[in-house]
């Protein structure tokens, strides 16, 4: 055991005095989680600034604003007035207003009067979802309007009397239509960005740690030192597990890192402590069947390094660690549970939707191990075809 | 652990080494045996087989046939407790360059598993011995060429080994730190510890070891001491003529002189032709004569006293450089 110690000491050593290992595995994916927190703004509230320019003056267009400013919308809609259409043209262009209503002259007449004028919205192809919004609540209200209109003539024209429509009219708008598009905040437990792309860009810069070990085996055994570990009372599973608790430690370390930095700094969370715990020494296990993997596979520094890259974008590219495993395909959802880092980003999105325990983390665990044992096993097969007598 | 067999006098006993490498035969039947204290020089050219014997009497590579023990201990089925008593320096400067001097002595000491205090005692020690105490602090990759040498000889002693192999330790080294070098493993020698010395230096060589064989193509051409080989072409002189000419052919027809024993071309270009040869004031004429019928332009004659150099052209028909 002294001895497994001493090789893992000594490749620790070695890494943590190579700056471009430092910048990788622990630098590189705090700063790109903190991009994208700050790019996000760390949470996923939608905000939309709407501006209302008013030419009608009636009662309609009142109701339109009414409706902005209501408390169903308030979390969600700012509202801004506008004297003319050509001031509002130039706050959504400036994009001090993300769209703006612009209820026309004659917006209240034409209603009652059955004759049209068409309420604009003025948007910009920046902030093309706020835009939508503002016509929904539009297309909205004046449906509903319309809705008030027809109810009251249906029942002038049924014979109710005329000296009841103000009162029918009234009663008209209290209703609401059977369906209608109403905000709501995200509840609490929702997934924070950070929650995802923190330990999503911890694994992708971890499992570059498959290429530094992988190098360093064949850098070793090109300085010639590896046969100097061989001509010691030095057995070759010591040796190998040495080198494979530093691979070990080192890409637990760079995890913990990322996931304690995203957490502390950016305000990620997790419902289970325990749960990224596990999910982190699983794909730290995994990092090092992988890198046994490289040095069984190839032959050179060159090779290691090549066969690596080409594993860790095959990997990061299926398992989602780019994007959010709800906006890919069905098959590429699929392809992910062939990956273990597509195993840890669906249990760290459990966890980070406040799922906890086994319930999160079990199939997670499981279907790394399975990877993690697959990976071993072509590992170890392919070591005996190698030996040389 | 096996119980000690073959020679328990013996440090290192190889008997009957073979190793192919594919239909190439690397080494052939090595024997060889080292006594305590006794330093061994396997002398031969480039590619004679000397690496791969050291090799396999590290335990680093398991010959096809034939055994290895260390101080009796087979170093097949005893590996661990045979391999405590080898120190193994490679060819190569194998060390970490991104590690100091003393991390390196400490690293390769604790692979032998010394327990804390004797390590440092021991890596103190071996620093004065390489006399590399004021720059143990340092990084090897900031040592100059001599220094990784000593360092890399260092690394294989910190241990304390009963047999140290060294393989070609001198090759690429300035004259000083060469010198350094020999100095210490004649020490080494005389502290008693078994040293296994591979070279293609004959002066090395001769200078260093109790006992030199001579391997020529994966064989074990001859063993013995520097004066017992010697002696084996006492009667012979070793002639170097400098010429200008065709010498391929001029060295092709002295080949077939009766009193010529071994021929072959030497220099930067194939300048010098040398001959083991019988008498050779007596064949001077007749060399002479000969050059003058094929053309070739003599500039310059030399009669040497048998050398060991002399004696590989005498066994192998060839210069150890060549």
């Amino acid at each position: 055991m002294r001895v497994v110690l001493a090789i893992a000491a000594k490749d620790l050593r070695q890494r943590l005095r190579d700056r471009s290992a430092w910048v990788i595995v622990f630098l590189a994916p705090v700063l790109i989680s903190a991009l994208m927190a700050l790019a996000f703004n760390n949470n996923s509230e939608f905000r939309a600034n709407i501006g209302v320019v008013d030419l009608d003056h009636g009662p309609a267009a009142t109701g339109l604003t009414q409706v902005l400013n209501s408390p169903e919308l308030e979390d969600t809609v700012h509202v801004r007035s506008y004297g003319d259409e050509s001031a509002a043209r130039r706050a959504v262009d400036a994009g001090r207003v993300h769209a703006a209503i612009v209820v026309p002259e004659g917006f209240t007449q034409a209603l009652h009067g059955g004759t049209t004028a068409p309420v604009k919205v003025l948007d910009s192809v920046d902030f093309g979802l706020q835009a939508q919004l503002a016509r929904a609540v539009t297309e909205s209200y004046v449906a509903q309007v319309n809705a008030d209109r027809l109810s009251v003539a249906t029942a002038v024209a049924a014979g109710a009397p005329q000296r009841d429509v103000p009162e029918l009219a009234a009663k008209a708008a209290l209703l609401r239509l059977p369906e209608e598009v109403r905000a709501e905040g995200l509840p609490d437990d929702a997934l924070k960005v950070i929650s995802y792309f923190g330990p999503s860009m911890g694994m992708f810069f971890v499992l570059f740690t498959v290429g530094f070990g992988a190098r360093g085996y064949f850098i070793e055994q090109q300085q010639g030192t590896l046969d100097r570990i061989a001509a010691a009372p030095v057995g070759r599973g010591a040796l190998l597990l040495g080198k494979s608790v530093s691979t070990f430690v080192y890409s637990l370390a760079g995890l913990a890192t990322v996931t304690l930095v995203s957490w502390l700094a950016f305000g990620a969370s997790w419902a289970d402590p325990l749960g990224v715990a596990a999910l982190s020494v699983a794909m730290a296990v995994c990092v090092v069947c992988l890198t046994a993997l490289v040095i069984a596979l190839v032959r050179t520094e060159q090779q290691a390094q090549g066969l690596a890259s080409i594993l860790v974008f095959a990997l990061v590219l299926l398992g989602g660690n780019f994007v959010f495993a709800s906006g890919t395909t069905p098959l590429i959802r699929r392809l992910a549970l062939f990956t273990p880092n597509g195993w840890a980003l669906r249990g760290f999105t459990d966890l980070g939707t406040g799922v906890r325990g086994w319930a999160a983390v079990g199939a997670p665990l499981l279907g790394i191990a399975a990877f993690s044992a697959a990976v071993a096993l072509v590992t170890a097969l392919l070591l005996r075809l190698r030996r040389t007598p | 652990m096996n119980a000690p067999a073959g020679n328990p006098a013996a440090v290192l006993d190889c008997a009957h080494l073979v190793r192919r490498f594919g239909d190439r035969t690397a080494v052939d039947d090595v024997s060889l045996r080292i006594a305590p204290g006794e330093t061994y020089g396997l002398l031969g050219p480039n590619g004679a087989g000397k690496t791969t014997t050291i090799r396999m009497a590290c335990g680093l590579l398991r010959p096809d046939t034939g055994t290895v023990r260390v101080a009796g201990l087979a170093v097949t089925t005893a590996a661990g407790p045979a391999k405590k008593l080898i120190g193994f320096v490679p060819q190569d400067v194998a060390l970490y360059p991104d590690l100091s001097v003393r991390e390196n002595l400490r690293f390769f000491g604790r692979l032998y598993r010394l327990s804390r205090r004797a390590l440092e005692r021991r890596v103190d020690e071996v620093l004065d011995l390489i006399e590399l105490r004021d720059r143990a602090g340092d990084r090897v990759d900031a040592l100059s060429g001599g220094m990784r040498r000593r360092l890399n000889i260092g690394a294989g002693l910190v241990h304390s080994p009963t047999l140290l192999v060294l393989d070609e330790p001198t090759v690429g080294v300035d004259p000083q730190s060469r010198h350094a070098i020999l100095e210490s493993v004649t020490r080494f020698g005389e502290e008693g510890m078994a040293v296994l010395y591979t070279t293609h230096y004959m002066e090395e060589a001769e200078r260093l070891c109790d006992r030199i064989g001579i391997i020529d193509r994966g064989r074990l051409v001859a063993e013995g001491s520097p004066r017992e080989l010697v002696a084996l072409v006492a009667e012979r002189d070793r002639v170097r003529l400098s010429a200008v000419g065709d010498l391929a052919s001029y060295a092709d027809a002295c080949r077939g002189m009766a009193r010529v024993e071994g021929t072959a071309r030497t220099g930067d270009h194939g300048e010098v032709v040398e001959l083991v040869v019988k008498d050779a004031r007596s064949l001077l004429p007749d060399l002479l004569d000969l050059a003058h019928d094929q053309q070739v332009d003599i500039r310059s004659v030399e009669i040497d006293e048998p050398d060991l150099e002399a004696v590989f052209l005498h066994l192998t028909g060839t210069a150890l450089r060549e």
